[in-house]
């Protein structure tokens, strides 16, 4: 799972930085885990500080890499979390429809991303554990809809234990990015210099890794 | 970063101590201003008091003084006078305080000087003088390095380098325009009469106050020249013992393998490569037993060893691990009545070889300060009892509330919900916690919610769940656990403070001693930029806890908590498990994502007694060099005593 070294000829066209943000035990590395090795475990740990993921995808003929990180949820943790919002392209917001708190604080976590993260970082919102009883859920998804319209972007509800809308989300959000940075490409320019950078893949990770870990 | 965001300095002995020596010297400094006629010319143009060097990790062992910019005729001096020691500072001996003192350095005789800001920890600067050597770092616990720079600047020729903004050239005449420049604008930059060893400031307004009197004028000018008075070329001490430490690894490495070619005979194969041979030899150590490999080094030829030579080398080089201690033999460690006799030798023994797993519920409280060494069985009992009676006491205070009492209490709702979510995510696959509606579940969120009232200001934060985990399954008693916890969080509680203050503390720490130790590792990890360590942030938050097995991680843990070697072992294990991967790191060339990965990826495959042999002979191998790279208070050393160190946690936290 790790990463290729920085010197091994790039095996994707893009390189797309994801962070999964939102309170403690939503289901942030549960959802990770899902997409990234399709697996689902009950035996869950906390995460401590943070750490990454890979997982290569395809999108309109084009191998996108996407390096999505986890980070620890808890408020107190944010002084070192926040440092890796800047290298981030897209963030995912994720709250736990059974708990409402986890739902009202998504305006708090915005709050930071506005603080901390690029302008033009995409976000998406998530209400995951939605395969649980109704009779347990907090939040009516009319609610999240309204959420993400008030913020004009997308919204789904998940499961990563049954799998639902897992693969969307992601995938989801990945084509915003890749149009984005695809755009921004050809406005500045010539698409050959573009391809070139594509495959230049080591050196355009190291000059984002900087921007990440500074 | 200001410092007084990061520690509270007004409960400190030291800082006490100097605000009085600062108040007496206001007097004494109109003094010298009356002595700073046209007679003699010399005056103080700058005075900061709180600067300090730390001789040894121990906070009660740092040396605080007065840093004073004087100028006399044309030129500019510096002096560092360490104030009066202590009664508490008994250790440090007049002898010490001389050998750190600098008396009167003329600029003429200094290179350069370093500025170093961590992101947490005080500022400090480090003076290199043209000759070579440099005086250990001058931490500003009082800040003032902008101050004394700009001071410095109006007197002196003082250009930032361009290679590095944050060392500061002074008197550089190699570079044309600034020769030029001087010669235009500075005329007395540099006083072309100044000789350095036949300079001298007026001794009158050197002694300033009266320990300076005692020391007396004979201990020679420079005290510098008994710090680093070898005659040696030494161009950085740090880099310097950065080699040493290669030097002493290979050398006992060579030692170990002649020892087993004797043994098994030349033919046995040991695994080194016919590399580290060539690096003996060029290391020129011929004396394995001798003491100052320092001094064997030839000069000319500093060998730094390459990654991929010194990964070679077996680095395993501390005392062999011993089996645990049992029963028979703790009952020796024991009186009549159950006291430990001799708590050093118990917690050396601690240290080699951990304990038994029976003996675990016995010795802990003692390693972790709940029960005293010199306690009775009896007295423990009692302790016990009136324990046992304390906890109950705080934990109804919460058991106390009322549901309607909890709808309008949300910090108290949040902070349960959090416990709640956290308990049942740790060690779940561990028999003790394993299964629905296990009891041993609940009674870890019943001391973790307790403790959070225990200590309120600190609350709840995650990975304290990892490190009561162990601690009830050994006690396996819920207010001996309580307590148990209580005291590994007088030490580790900064951890898990809100500003992150203990654990930048530590990776800072982490950072000065890879630099020492490591140079060119140290190096690497700077072009990388991946000086702020965030990725050994798991390793130090709960203490490896999540790196090594279950009963691993217990065995580390009771032999960290002897602060046997170091109360800061734990970062020279740090060390130790960088420097056994430092040729892949730098091999691979890996960046900070993929160093990140690599290292939360190492979990599991860590040796831990090899791992704790390299920790205890890199903390005996960096000595008081390593110490002195430890900030005071850093964790798990301990806090000061009235608790103001979570005073302002609770400003803006949610939980």
């Amino acid at each position: 799972m790790a990463a290729p070294p920085a010197r091994a000829r790039a095996d994707y066209d893009y390189l797309i930085k994801l962070l999964l943000i939102g309170d403690s035990g939503v289901g942030k590395s549960c959802l990770l885990l899902r997409f990234s090795d399709g697996s689902f475990t009950t035996s869950f740990i906390t995460t401590i500080g943070i750490d990454f993921k890979i997982r290569t995808i395809e999108l309109d003929g084009k191998r996108i890499k996407l390096q999505i990180w986890d980070t620890a949820g808890q408020e107190r943790f944010r002084t070192i979390t926040t440092a890796y919002y800047r290298g981030a392209m897209g963030i995912l917001l994720v709250y736990d429809v059974t708990d409402e708190a986890s739902f009202n604080n998504i305006r708090n976590w915005i709050r930071n991303i506005e603080q901390h993260a690029s302008d033009n970082v995409n976000k998406i919102l998530v209400g995951n554990k939605a395969d649980m009883d109704e009779s347990k859920r907090a939040v009516p998804t009319s609610k999240g809809q309204a959420l993400a319209d008030e913020y004009g972007i997308k919204f789904f509800e998940t499961s990563a234990k049954t799998n639902l809308n897992v693969e969307e989300v992601f995938f989801s959000i990945a084509r915003d990015i890749k149009q984005r940075l695809a755009d921004t490409d050809s406005k500045a320019e010539p698409s050959t210099i573009k391809i070139n950078q594509d495959q230049s893949g080591g050196a355009g990770q190291a000059a984002q890794k900087s921007a990440c870990c500074g | 970063m200001l410092e007084s965001e990061l520690h509270d300095l007004s409960d400190d002995a030291d800082y006490a101590a100097s605000q009085q020596q600062g108040s007496a010297s206001v007097m004494l400094r109109s003094d010298s201003a009356k002595q700073s006629s046209p007679r003699n010319g010399a005056e103080i143009v700058f005075s900061k008091d709180n600067v300090a060097i730390h001789p040894t990790q121990f906070a009660s062992e740092r040396i605080s003084g007065r840093l004073k910019l004087i100028k006399q005729s044309s030129s500019l001096f510096m002096t560092w006078i360490p104030y009066k020691a202590h009664s508490s500072e008994a250790r440090l001996s007049d002898k010490d305080r001389n050998l750190y003192t600098i008396r009167a350095v003329p600029f003429t005789d200094i290179r350069s000087i370093r500025r170093h800001n961590p992101a947490l920890g005080w500022q400090y600067v480090i003076v290199v003088l043209s000759s070579g050597p440099s005086y250990p770092p001058l931490y500003f616990y009082s800040g003032g390095v902008k101050e004394f720079l700009a001071t410095i600047k109006q007197h002196v020729l003082l250009v930032r380098s361009e290679e590095d903004a944050n060392v500061f050239l002074v008197n550089d005449f190699q570079n044309t325009l600034q020769r030029t420049l001087s010669s235009l604008e500075m005329p007395r930059a540099v006083p072309l009469a100044c000789g350095p060893s036949n300079t001298s400031v007026d001794e009158s307004i050197l002694i300033e106050n009266q320990e300076r009197a005692d020391n007396g004028a004979n201990d020679g000018r420079f005290s510098v020249n008994q710090f680093h008075g070898r005659p040696r070329h030494k161009v950085d001490p740090a880099r310097d013992l950065s080699i040493q430490v290669l030097e002493k690894f290979s050398l006992v490495t060579r030692f170990a393998r002649e020892t087993t070619s004797q043994l098994f005979g030349e033919n046995q194969s040991n695994g080194f490569s016919p590399i580290d041979r060539r690096t003996h030899i060029q290391t020129n150590l011929d004396h394995p037993k001798s003491s100052n490999v320092e001094e064997n080094t030839s000069v000319e030829s500093p060998v730094v060893l390459d990654s991929q030579e010194f990964d070679n080398l077996s680095l395993v080089w501390g005392k062999p691990r011993q089996p645990p201690l049992g029963s028979e033999e703790w009952n020796a460690f024991l009186d009549s009545e159950g006291r430990v006799t001799d708590s050093e030798a118990l917690r050396k023994r601690v240290f080699y070889g951990g304990l038994d797993h029976e003996l675990q519920n016995e010795v802990w409280g003692l390693l972790l300060g709940y029960y005293p060494y010199e306690s009775t069985y009896a007295e423990r009992e009692f302790l016990k009892s009136v324990k046992k009676l304390e906890y109950e006491n705080i934990k109804n205070q919460w058991q106390s509330i009322s549901s309607a009492q909890a709808k309008r209490f949300t910090k108290f709702r949040e902070r349960k919900g959090l416990i709640e979510k956290d308990v049942v995510r740790t060690d779940r696959s561990l028999a003790f916690y394993e299964g629905d509606d296990n009891p041993n579940v609940n009674v870890l969120r019943d001391i973790l919610l307790t403790y959070s009232f225990y200590n309120f200001d600190l609350g709840y934060c995650q990975g304290m769940s990892d490190l009561l985990s162990p601690i009830l399954f050994v006690m396996d008693n819920e207010s001996e656990a309580f307590w148990c916890f209580v005291a590994l969080m007088e030490r580790l509680g900064p951890n898990f403070n809100r500003d992150q203050n203990g654990m930048h503390s530590q990776l800072f720490a982490l950072s000065k001693l890879v630099e020492l130790l490591d140079s060119p590792l140290h190096n690497y990890f700077k072009q990388r930029d991946c000086l702020n360590y965030f990725f050994c942030f798991r390793w130090i938050l709960i203490q490896f806890k999540r790196e090594f097995e279950y009963e691993k991680t217990m065995r580390l843990w009771e032999v960290l908590w002897t602060h046997y070697p170091s109360e800061h072992l734990h970062l020279y294990v740090c060390v130790a498990i960088l420097k056994r991967y430092r040729g892949k790191i730098i091999g691979e060339q890996m960046d900070f994502d993929t160093l990140l990965k690599f290292i939360n990826e190492l979990s599991g495959h860590i040796d831990l007694d090899a791992t704790l042999r390299d920790a205890e002979a890199l903390c005996i191998c960096a000595g008081e060099n390593g110490a002195a790279r430890i900030p005071p208070g850093t964790p798990p050393s301990l806090p000061h005593e009235d608790g103001s160190f979570y005073a302002q946690q609770e400003q803006d936290e949610i939980l």
